[in-house]
């Protein structure tokens, strides 16, 4: 986890510089006179973030890896990188049938997508399952609370 | 007292019932089903209410809070997997007992307990909030952003196992709280000239990236521990261990009531989440027994006490929220969103200006804690074999309902990349300890924590020391520095400590916090 705590305070504060001196001066106009600056507060809050992450880098680099056992494991798993690359182009692949078919078209590739994203492989459940669903939800929507959601 | 006849008399309409019940149920079963908890309930339903009269939407909601803490427990019982960390406590006698084939005994105090926990609690959030309120509103800009500032310091404090980790978070909350046209100069912030950021990041999307998403591929990552766990579920139960014997109600009594005072204490008070009430009651039940040795091998006290704490949380979570309109806990948070949706904005003013939508959701609370009997007594059996199904045929339904929540919002597919960027960014978070319940609370209380502050340097002329003038806002400050002092020099002196499972509840981390006490061992 030290490991960990000293990449992600070094990505933090390289985070925060970047919206300090390029991305806040970039997106945010100077105030009139006579008004605070509409850049106080996003720069105050991103000058606790980097001074906190160089802290947190900092503390954790020092206390090295000798006398913590845990030190290198790594606080993400295979699996979960694996599942959020999976949901991930699970999600990409719906949004594309939403642009380019229909959103009822991506509600059901989200489902079906995600089930065989995760090992299921019947085909009647592939089958059922985004129908279900998606006769739920219009009898939810469009039946008893009558509103159109698309 | 008249406004609240007139809440019942609302909420008794059998249509707004239905919702309260259906927002009970739905609430029991994601919160039976480990890693669905009562935020991720309340953050996907939102959207779902915005055609609901408000009585109803809220009552809908407030069914799945109550609903989902007492659900809880059911999985924490059968499956030894609570459903939130603050059913961890419950799992460690309920699931001995389970093993002894008194399941459906466990199953009932716990219900029991949770129900009675729950309604004193609203009866206290009921008798508080609105005398607090009372103050509240005599408090100014600069005091009250000292306040806020305080409140999210202890928060970030306490939250997760670092406390720079979650002051971090905090600080990022209220960064991203800062997108959009800002309210004085109507200067866009950092909208990357999309039209879309203009009115700022939605809550809604966002809450359901972090909380539901999120927690989604964490346990689509972790799919395999979680199915042994539901196949391995204990059963069979014989009928003379199917109800709660007179001489033990007499034992958990007692436990109940000092459960449910904890529990609306540790509420009360901002950022320690219902994980640290069930955590201190169980601990304070054993050290009151004469048998502490016997606790873990299936005292059913120790259901009460967890499960009475657990639930009382809930209710008097929101006394600072009615009374200061500072969410002090997660599920409080995102039910901001849903009270301004339908015109009730919390804080002090809401009991002058809303006073019959106020006393609509204190009946409903009321009603969803009978609903929550009804429900949990005549349901238990068949929520029992709901949480048996696979998660790999949850996950889907889940995301698919994510969509459609964030969607709906603004009925624009901006709303899903919103939820999608956040669902990463919660994702990141859990993992590495970052507190995304801070986040969230930063994120809310930033609007109101940047008005101040603005106001406070106008009013205080861009001269620190005219702060002279306003003590309560001075003891503020001082209480800040204080509580970081305090707590950072405490977990300094006790190190991190790798967690050891019982159960998979550490997948699911909505509540962040760990009394030291217990340490992690116990999630």
């Amino acid at each position: 986890m030290r490991r960990a705590n000293v990449i992600s305070g070094v990505v933090l504060v390289l985070f925060g510089l970047v919206t300090v001196f390029a991305i806040i001066p970039w997106q945010i106009d100077p105030a009139p006179e006579g008004f605070v600056s509409p850049r106080l507060l996003p720069t105050l809050m991103m000058g606790v973030v980097i001074a906190l992450s160089a802290l947190l880098a900092f503390n954790n680099r020092r206390a090295g890896v000798a006398d913590d056992p845990d030190a290198e494991r790594n606080p993400i798993s295979r699996s979960e990188i694996m599942a959020l690359v999976k949901i991930g182009a699970v999600f990409t692949i719906a949004l594309g049938f939403y642009l380019a078919v229909s959103p009822p078209a991506a509600g059901a590739a989200l489902i079906v997508g995600a089930l065989l994203a995760l090992g299921e492989r019947r085909p009647l459940v592939l089958v059922l399952m985004p129908t279900a669903f998606l006769l739920v939800l219009w009898a939810v929507f469009y039946k008893i609370l009558g509103t159109a959601i698309l | 007292m008249e406004h609240l006849i007139v809440g019942f008399r609302d909420v008794l309409d059998p249509l707004t019932l239905m919702w309260v019940t259906v927002g009970v149920t739905l609430g029991y079963v994601l919160g039976a089903l480990p890693g669905l908890g009562k935020a991720t309930g309340v953050a996907v339903s939102i959207p779902l209410t915005f055609y609901l009269q408000p009585v109803a939407a809220l009552g809908l909601l407030i069914g799945i809070a109550k609903g989902s803490a007492a659900g809880s427990a059911v999985s924490a019982i059968l499956l030894n997997t609570p459903g939130e960390p603050s059913s961890a406590p419950t799992a460690l006698d309920g699931y001995p007992l389970a093993r002894q084939g008194k399941a459906q005994k466990a199953l009932k105090m716990g219900l029991y307990a949770s129900v009675i926990g729950d309604f004193v609690s609203t009866l206290i959030l009921i008798l508080l909030a609105a005398p607090l309120a009372r103050y509240a509103l005599l408090i100014g800009p600069v005091e009250l952003c000292a306040i806020l500032f305080y409140s999210l310091a202890f928060i970030g404090s306490l939250s997760g196992a670092s406390m720079i980790k979650g002051l971090i978070a905090g600080a990022l909350g209220v960064f991203f709280a800062t997108v959009g046209l800002e309210t004085e100069t109507f200067i866009p912030r950092m909208t990357f000239g999309l039209l879309e950021l203009n009115d700022g990041i939605s809550l809604v999307p966002l809450a359901i990236g972090m909380l539901a998403v999120a927690e989604m591929v964490v346990q689509a990552g972790n799919l395999k521990t979680l199915d042994r766990e539901t196949r391995a579920m204990a059963d069979g139960t014989s009928r003379e261990d199917r109800t709660v014997l007179a001489s033990e109600w007499r034992r958990c009594l007692p436990v109940i009531a000092r459960g449910t005072l904890i529990g609306s204490v540790v509420g009360i008070l901002p950022g320690l989440g219902a994980s640290v009430g069930s955590f201190l009651s169980y601990g304070a039940t054993r050290r009151a027994s004469k048998t502490p040795e016997k606790f873990g091998t299936g005292m059913i006290e120790g259901i009460a006490a967890a499960e009475s704490a657990d639930n009382a949380v809930v209710p008097s979570s929101l006394v600072p929220l009615f009374a200061l309109g500072i969410p002090g806990s997660v599920i409080a948070a995102i039910l901001i969103a849903a009270f301004v949706l339908h015109g009730l904005t919390p804080g002090p003013l809401m009991f002058k200006q809303q006073p019959r939508l106020v006393a609509d959701v204190y009946a409903a609370m009321l009603c969803a804690s009978f609903i929550l009997l009804a429900v949990g007594y005549f349901g238990q059996s068949v929520f029992a074999r709901i949480i048996q199904v696979p998660l790999r045929l949850i996950i889907p339904g889940v995301l698919l309902l994510c969509c459609i929540g964030a969607y709906m919002e603004t009925s624009s597919v901006f709303s899903i990349y919103v939820m999608l960027a956040f669902a990463l960014i919660g994702f990141f978070a859990r993992k590495l300890d970052f507190s995304f319940v801070t986040f969230l609370i930063g994120f809310v209380i930033g609007p109101n924590l940047e008005l101040s502050f603005r106001q406070s340097i106008q009013i205080l002329d861009h001269q620190i020391l005219n702060l002279r003038s306003h003590p309560i806002a001075i003891a503020f400050i001082v209480l800040t520095a204080v509580t970081i002092w305090l707590i950072g020099r405490g977990r300094t002196r006790k190190p991190y400590r790798t967690p050891e499972r019982a159960g998979t509840a550490s997948i699911s981390a909505e509540a962040e916090y760990q009394p030291p006490s217990t340490g992690r061992n116990n999630r």
